[in-house]
Parts: C-alpha cells; sequence; structure tokens
C-alpha cells in the first residue's frame, strides 16, 4: 500500500490532492425500518478487510510521516445500503462483498421484526466511512 | 425493490465537502468499480480518468457512461503502473480501494 501511494504522488502534479475513501473498520449495522421506525437488528460481520482497513490507515500514518502527503481535512459519513428483504442484501454481498457476512442471529432477528402486517419496511446496511484530503507535498514543503 | 446505494447521497455530498471545486480539474479515479461514483461528480471535472482492476465492472461503466460524459470520462481496466503517461492529475481519488 504504501508503494501505491508512493506512486500516486508521481502522478498528482504539484499542489494536486489526494482524496482518501475507505471504511473506518467500524463494525457495519443491520437495521430493519417498519414506516417511520428504525430498529437495529445486529451486525455485518468482516473477515480479512477490517485488517486492511488497519493496513490502510498504517499505509497513509507512513507516507504522511514521510512527507510526501500532508493532511488538509478530514471527515467521515455513513454509506446506506437499503434492501427489500434480508435475503436480497445477502445475495447482494455474495456478489461483490465475498469478506462480509451475515451471521443467523441477525438473519432471525430480521426476520421477527419483519413478521409484521405492515408492507412499508426495509432492511438497511449502515457503514462508517473516513474520508480524507491529502496535500501532495513537494520536496521543498517536505 | 432493487437494492438501493446511498440515496441519501452522502457520499457525494462528503466528497464535495472535502475535494471542494473540481472545476477545470484533471482527477484520477483509483478503483473506480462500475463508475457508481464517477457519475455523481464528473460532471464538474475537466477530465476524468477511472482505473478499475475488474475489466467488467469496467465494461459496465463504458456501457453506461452518459452520453454527455463520453469526452470527458475513459475508463481502465489497468493498475496505476500503466498511467505514467498520462499524469499530472489535479486530484486523485482514492475510492474505497486502498
Amino acid at each position: 500500500m504504501v508503494h501505491a501511494l508512493e506512486k500516486i504522488h508521481s502522478l498528482i502534479a504539484p499542489g494536486g490532492v489526494l482524496l482518501d475513501i475507505h471504511p473506518s473498520g467500524q463494525p457495519a449495522s443491520i437495521e430493519v425500518r417498519i414506516g417511520s421506525r428504525v430498529t437495529p437488528a445486529g451486525w455485518l460481520h468482516e473477515t480479512d478487510d477490517y485488517v486492511e482497513y488497519g493496513w490502510a490507515d498504517e499505509a497513509l500514518a507512513r507516507v504522511i510521516e514521510s512527507g510526501l502527503f500532508a493532511v488538509e481535512r478530514t471527515g467521515a459519513f455513513e454509506f446506506v445500503t437499503h434492501a427489500a428483504t434480508i435475503l436480497e442484501l445477502r445475495d447482494f454481498l455474495a456478489e461483490g462483498w465475498e469478506d462480509a457476512s451475515i451471521d443467523d442471529i441477525t438473519v432471525a432477528r430480521v426476520d421477527e421484526l419483519f413478521s409484521t402486517p405492515e408492507r412499508d419496511k426495509e432492511v438497511i446496511l449502515r457503514e462508517s466511512i473516513k474520508i480524507a484530503r491529502l496535500k501532495r507535498m513537494t520536496n521543498a514543503e517536505c | 425493490m432493487p437494492i438501493q446505494l446511498d440515496p441519501e447521497n452522502n457520499e457525494i455530498a462528503a466528497l464535495r465537502a472535502i475535494a471542494g471545486d473540481l472545476a477545470g480539474k484533471r482527477v484520477l479515479e483509483i478503483g473506480s468499480g462500475d463508475g457508481r461514483l464517477t457519475w455523481r461528480y464528473a460532471d464538474q471535472a475537466a477530465h476524468v480518468i477511472a482505473v478499475d482492476p475488474d475489466a467488467d465492472d469496467i465494461k459496465t461503466a463504458v456501457e453506461n457512461r452518459p452520453l454527455h460524459l463520453r469526452d470527458r470520462v475513459e475508463f481502465y481496466a489497468v493498475g496505476i503502473e500503466a498511467l505514467a503517461a498520462r499524469g499530472p492529475f489535479d486530484v486523485a481519488i482514492l475510492s474505497w480501494s486502498l
């Protein structure tokens, strides 16, 4: 990752910026919305991705320490995925997020919450994402 | 109801807040996937080169590229090593890809 950031540094013009978006590493929550009421149901489980988010933070810290980039601003936001059912969410994750899984307890809790005659309901996956703006430093600025 | 990704537009709002004005900027997006985020900011930039190692995602992005962005947004299924001759860029975006 450090090597990739060094390469990216060489692709950015002097005065340019790097914008990094990656998950915070906090577990993503699974919720059920019925009408206007949102109820927590459980968590998404990841294995290797959590490790990689940590590596990303470490790589960024190293290129900042070495003077290639300087942090200008940081922020955070929630990335929210809406699914009609827990099965739809599971299928979606299976297609593009192989490292993620939903445990049986969470599925059972969603099913329990869904057992209502109300029609306006959905499953929500809520991820915590970090965003940062880093200035590309030149030798003169280091 | 199909899966909806960030219908609240939290991601693009955060990007706009932190990126500032992209007008006139040459942008490199690394990890563009199928262009999900690209479409949300490309209107503002002067030019975008978006790359992703997943050739299927890049194919989808090219197929879905709006007509008015055809001259402004390029997609390639390559790594950043292949981009030396295309730089420099004013802004590089690591789109969930570090």
